[in-house]
């Protein structure tokens, strides 16, 4: 840290801490209206989590608002007859208990969206924000009626439309809650505080950087060992219970709370914080809730104010009577609306449109030779010749390393593969070919668990990789590219490979946040790694550029070293030198060769290239039409008549077998 | 009543809602068909076409029950008007808000939807007040069964249900006519499958985009007429709850797919009368939205659309 940020942030702790005290001097009143921002700008917070890291359009988030709120409501209020209540510690045990109760709902709310994806996911929560503030009015009056007999006669859970009020404050020796916004805004700055640092330091974690794959490209996360499941409701509890903090902190401080306080409107308003500051940006995301809950509270009141003075003076009826705060959510929806059109990125956050400049072929071309040159044994990272070689058999000559029997998967009535066999040897490059649609991909997809075969077995190193999910997959040693480069496109080239590394580390929530020593070992070590990839690769220069700002070939070229990363046995290349110019390929042939020869890695490669496909391949799988049609060495295959006959037709058996 | 007699009534009032709700769901689904866009805003131009069409018999001096020639000449000329006024009110959302996103990042156009919708909305509030307005009787309600038939029976089936009938039938049948037989509706077709391709095929994306915009919006408007006239109120913030309603039909019948949000709008309706009668109107809405997450998670497609696959 240098001595600036260190003067700034002191001067910004001393403002903080001073500014209660400038406020009662000067006369102001402005603290309750502060506090209550902050506790907006922490719910914001929580919502970027989902919204902004994890890229999960959530517009029901009032209700996990809600339900923090009524978790407080419930335990500490005299009206539903809560046996917490009336304890000094009351409140103190409630905070927490809120926390957990939302952080529980969120994972329940989230099951259900773990299935679909995009806008649906967004009205999924859209639904449960609805639902949720229906089923606490109605929950304040339950009676069940079967056959005449009563089973439940107005029973109150919720204090229906009326709410819970009052709410028991918090109680500390000596210090005025009840009387007081000080206090309650030194508690609120403490717990926001905690919860920024805590946030900060999740973003720069493992588990920031899965939430953001999976926000960059869901498929490809999974593909490359992030458990998508896990990382979502990650998301979705942690910034519930958030949520839950924030809904108790407003409950106890407003100390009255109603069914109203949580709707739509609100998850909008709060959409709106994270959106005008910047998804994804924790600054912008304080600035947008303070700039919103500011233009809210005093400025609207302060222009309608000014306007009335106006049309006082000037003698114009209609403005004497405006008023402006009653506009409050179409300024909001304007505001929604202006932000995305021209500043989607928000006031703070890093710009996220800008599409990679299309560079004109030749140039890039000579570009990418003067950048590109051939990988080095000599640069092979040490960690991955430790790592690959562990998992190899010592003698060489193991079992082979992946064994597909029979696999058969259609679409409909279509057979995109059928009863496709084929071995993969330890330490073998296998090029699969055949013509478009001949069900390469699908194969592909089958073995690493995009689609499940309908039937067959996949074997690698003798166990079932059946029915398992990508990321275990990948956990296992398979690791894949795409045939369209799936990178992680606003993300750093340096984060696209640790995200490689994800399901080779450790690091839990609470390890991210903590920062145990063998965390902070384990993330250096992944940087490290990382970083000596790269350079293996060539493109260390390029390690904190935004991976869709490189040219094609480094993104083709960072798509195999994030491969790579996963530590894998088996290097699965979905057509790796597509869209190359010659000189590119020649040189990505040579690296692929390099990775066998010195590595040991196994290689599945696709590829339309022949002369790649039957130089560097020890043996060829043909496929068309999604059946086997040859297999065999390069130049068994390359005479092979059914093969001749699928590329070119009938008619040149004859003529090329003599060629 | 006996039970039987609330059942089919309380059916009678689901296949008018219903009626309502295949319109307004019909827009979603073919601007989703078309742009892959919840037109968050859509139910919103439905409240709109209810107050516009108020707008317009108050203006004529007509804001009472018609009689007569009235109802042949004076009404469809103020459906007509207000269908045109709602559908151009949609192709405005469209060119302003949404056009310029078409390349944008995926949920962008999504929240810009919400940010016009939260506009409108508290346009309507300004300019209806708060309160909820009085629409005229401007159909006059006849019993039907009692009055015409001479059926003995406490049913209550009125003109007003055989005009919602009579309207929406016809609008949706034209639709699909339109949709599938004619070059223009080929052409929708053809971008909702592959929007690029249509367009190297020389087929006027943004033309069509903004016809369908058109579309979607004048069937919301005549929905809002119908709205007005059916239960003689409104309010600035039906479009919303409407609007949800309308969507999960869309959703439910397979978005994208027309029969389906017109199957999905009467499945809805039908639901929410009977919840209304035999659960709670207070539940009927977290029953609504209930089904939408059903449907969501679990046939995604809804029940007459395609599996949509993540092309690897």
């Amino acid at each position: 840290m240098t001595a600036r940020r260190v003067l700034g942030s002191a001067l910004l702790v001393a403002a903080l801490f001073a500014y209660p005290f400038v406020d009662h001097a000067l006369q102001v009143h402005t603290v309750h209206a502060v506090t209550d921002a902050m506790i907006y700008v922490m719910l914001a917070l929580g919502l970027n989590i989902v919204v902004g890291y994890a890229g999960l359009l959530d517009l029901g988030y009032a209700a996990f608002f809600a339900i923090g709120a009524y978790t407080m409501g419930l335990l500490n209020s005299p009206v539903l007859g809560s046996p917490l209540y009336g304890h000094w510690w009351s409140f103190w045990v409630a905070i927490p208990i809120a926390a957990v109760v939302s952080a529980l709902l969120g994972v329940v709310i989230g099951a259900p969206t773990l299935r679909v994806r995009g806008d649906y996911l967004a009205i999924i929560t859209l639904a449960f924000g609805e639902i949720i503030p229906v089923a606490i009015r109605n929950m304040g009056d339950i009676s069940i009626e079967v056959g005449g007999v009563k089973l439940v006669n107005r029973l109150n859970l919720t204090g229906g439309e009326n709410g819970v009020n009052p709410v028991g404050r918090p109680y500390l020796p000596g210090v005025p809650f009840e009387t007081d916004p000080v206090p309650w805004y030194f508690l609120i700055l403490i717990v926001g505080a905690a919860s920024l640092w805590a946030m900060n330091r999740m973003r720069d974690s493992r588990l920031g950087r899965a939430w953001m794959a999976i926000r960059e490209d869901e498929t490809a996360a999974d593909c490359m060992g992030v458990d998508p499941i896990k990382t979502k409701l990650l998301a979705f509890a942690l910034g519930a219970s958030f949520s839950g903090f924030a809904g108790s902190f407003y409950a106890a401080k407003l100390q009255a709370i109603t069914p109203g306080a949580f709707e739509f409107n609100v998850s909008i308003m709060l959409l709106c914080m994270v959106v005008l500051g910047g998804m994804g940006s924790l600054k912008g995301v304080i600035l947008g809730g303070m700039l919103i809950t500011l233009f809210d509270r005093l400025i609207l009141a302060q222009m309608t104010f000014l306007v009335r003075g106006a049309g006082r003076s000037l003698g114009i009826a209609a403005l004497t009577t405006v008023d402006l705060t009653l506009w409050r959510w179409f300024f909001f929806g304007l505001g929604l609306t202006l932000m995305m059109l021209f500043k989607p990125e928000g006031l703070a956050g890093k710009r996220v449109r800008a599409a990679r400049v299309e560079v004109d072929d030749a140039e890039e071309a000579a570009a990418v030779a003067a950048v590109a040159p051939l990988p080095r044994a000599e640069s092979i990272p040490p960690w991955l010749r430790d790592r690959v070689a562990s998992g190899l058999s010592r003698d060489g000559a193991g079992g082979p390393i992946l064994e597909a029997r029979q696999v058969k998967k259609s679409f409909g009535g279509l057979a995109a593969v059928s009863q496709v066999d084929l071995v993969i040897p330890e330490r073998a490059i296998v090029g699969l070919i055949g013509p478009n649609g001949a069900g390469k991909t699908t194969f592909f997809n089958a073995v690493t668990g995009l689609v499940p075969p309908d039937s067959g077995s996949i074997l690698f190193r003798g166990q079932s990789l059946i029915g398992l999910r990508p990321n275990a997959i990948v956990a296992r040693g398979v690791a894949r590219t795409f045939q369209s480069i799936r990178l992680f496109q606003n993300m750093t080239v340096l984060e696209n490979i640790l995200v490689g590394e994800h399901c080779r580390m450790r690091a839990s929530v609470g390890g991210a946040i903590v920062r145990p020593p063998s965390v902070v070992e384990e993330e250096a070590r992944a940087r490290e790694h990382g970083r000596a990839l790269l350079a293996f690769v060539g493109l260390a220069d390029q390690a904190d550029e935004l991976a869709k700002n490189l040219p094609y070939g480094d993104q083709r070229r960072l798509e195999i070293a994030r491969a790579l990363a996963t530590e894998p046995q088996l290097l699965l290349l979905d057509e790796p030198t597509a869209g190359m110019n010659p000189r590119e390929t020649e040189t990505l042939t040579e690296f692929i060769g390099l990775l066998r020869r010195e590595l040991g890695l196994s290689v599945l490669l696709i590829e339309h290239h022949m002369e790649v496909v039957m130089g560097i391949s020890d043996r060829i799988t043909v496929l068309d039409y999604g059946s086997r049609i040859a297999e065999g060495t390069p130049a068994e295959v390359q005479r092979n008549p059914k093969v001749i006959e699928a590329y070119l037709g009938k008619g040149y058996e004859a003529e090329l077998a003599r060629a | 009543m006996d039970w039987h007699e609330v059942l089919v009534q309380q059916s009678i009032n689901g296949l008018t809602r219903g009626a309502v709700f295949a319109l307004v769901a019909l827009g979603y689904t073919m601007v989703y068909g078309i742009i892959s866009l919840i037109n968050f805003a859509h139910g919103d131009v439905f409240m709109l076409g209810l107050f516009v069409s108020l707008t317009i018999f108050t203006l004529l001096g007509m804001a009472r029950t018609l009689v007569g020639w009235e109802l042949v000449t004076i009404l469809p000329l103020v459906f007509l008007a207000t269908m045109l006024g709602c559908g151009l009110v949609n192709v405005t959302i469209d060119r302003l808000a949404y056009r310029p996103l078409r390349h944008a990042f995926r949920l962008a156009p999504l929240i810009t939807a919400i940010g016009v919708s939260f506009m409108i909305e508290n346009l309507a509030l300004l300019w209806q007040g708060p309160a909820p307005v009085p629409y005229p009787d401007i159909f006059p309600s006849v019993d039907v069964l009692r009055d015409w038939v001479g059926l003995d029976t406490l049913v209550y089936l009125t003109t007003k249900d055989l005009l919602v009938i009579g309207v929406t039938a016809p609008l949706m049948f034209a639709l699909q006519r339109f949709v599938t037989g004619t070059s223009w509706g080929r052409a929708m077709r053809a971008i909702a499958q592959d929007r690029e391709t249509a367009q190297a095929m020389g087929i006027n994306v943004e033309k069509m985009i903004m016809l369908t915009f058109f579309i979607g919006g004048a069937l919301a408007g005549a929905a809002g007429l119908i709205q007005g006239i059916y239960y003689n109120i409104g309010t600035w913030y039906i479009g919303f709850q409407a609007g949800l309603r309308a969507f999960t039909a869309a959703v439910l019948g397979g978005i994208g797919n027309m029969p389906g949000a017109a199957l999905g709008g009467l499945v809805i309706g039908f639901l929410s009368a009977w919840s209304d009668q035999y659960i709670s109107a207070r539940w009927t809405n977290a029953i609504v939205f209930s089904i939408l997450i059903l449907v969501l998670v679990f046939r995604p497609q809804g029940l007459l659309g395609e599996k949509a696959v993540d092309r690897v």
